[in-house]
């Protein structure tokens, strides 16, 4: 397995956590008060602060298994996949938040438009991993 | 499934006359991932003309014996 390949594996992993922790809060909210829960920025900063932190926890510790990989620029068949999967992750990221439009055409809640973008961001880049996986496994 | 390229190789088997050179000796040689060259060997992905032509040079051959075509005719 290349030092891409381990690398988008972490990633994937520690951005599906972030999500599972961040939207348990928000559910458990939400049946306590009644009604979808109103942005926590406070939640929000914990989430971004998490991953930060473990993206670059897991990236030393990857690093330090293959520095010599860790420090190689992308070779011509990996900027190949990481350019495909980022395209596919647009859309995963755009339909998602088309329907956070629609449910706020529909339905006015601001909280959960608020929710639901924050969901399509985190999905586009659980996508563009698992892309990246699935075209690692695949060859190109 | 994705469709393969319609590109046949030799550097197998060019790694075996040749030492036999390990696939990340030969990955080291283009600047390239040991992974890459192992997609090129099983005809999973195309190499760009440029490492194309760097795999022929390690191998002191022509690009043309080491790659061959196998799809459609053209034109």
């Amino acid at each position: 397995m290349s030092f891409r390949e381990k690398t988008a594996w972490a990633m994937a992993l520690i951005l599906i956590a972030g999500a599972i922790f961040y939207f348990d809060k928000v559910v458990r909210i939400t049946d306590a008060i009644g009604r979808t829960a109103p942005p926590i920025i406070g939640l929000v900063i914990a989430y971004v602060v998490v991953i930060v932190i473990a993206s670059v926890t897991a990236m030393i510790a990857l690093s330090v298994f293959s520095p010599r990989e860790a420090d190689a620029p992308a070779d011509e068949r990996e900027e190949r996949i990481l350019d495909k999967a980022g395209h596919w992750s647009g859309y995963v990221l755009a339909v998602p938040l088309l329907g956070a439009l629609w449910h706020f055409a529909v339905n006015g809640d601001g909280n959960m438009l608020f929710h639901l973008i924050f969901l399509a961001l985190m999905l586009g880049q659980i996508a563009e991993y698992t892309f990246q996986i699935i075209l690692f496994r695949r060859g190109a | 499934m994705a469709k393969p390229p319609p590109i046949t190789n030799r550097i197998r088997e060019l790694r075996e006359q040749n030492g036999p050179m390990s696939q990340a000796a030969l990955a080291e040689a283009i600047g390239v991932t040991r992974q890459t060259i192992i997609a090129i060997e099983l005809g999973k992905y195309s190499p760009s003309l440029e490492s194309a032509f760097r795999i022929a040079r390690v191998f002191e051959t022509d690009v043309e014996s080491v790659f061959g075509w196998q799809g459609p005719p053209a034109g």
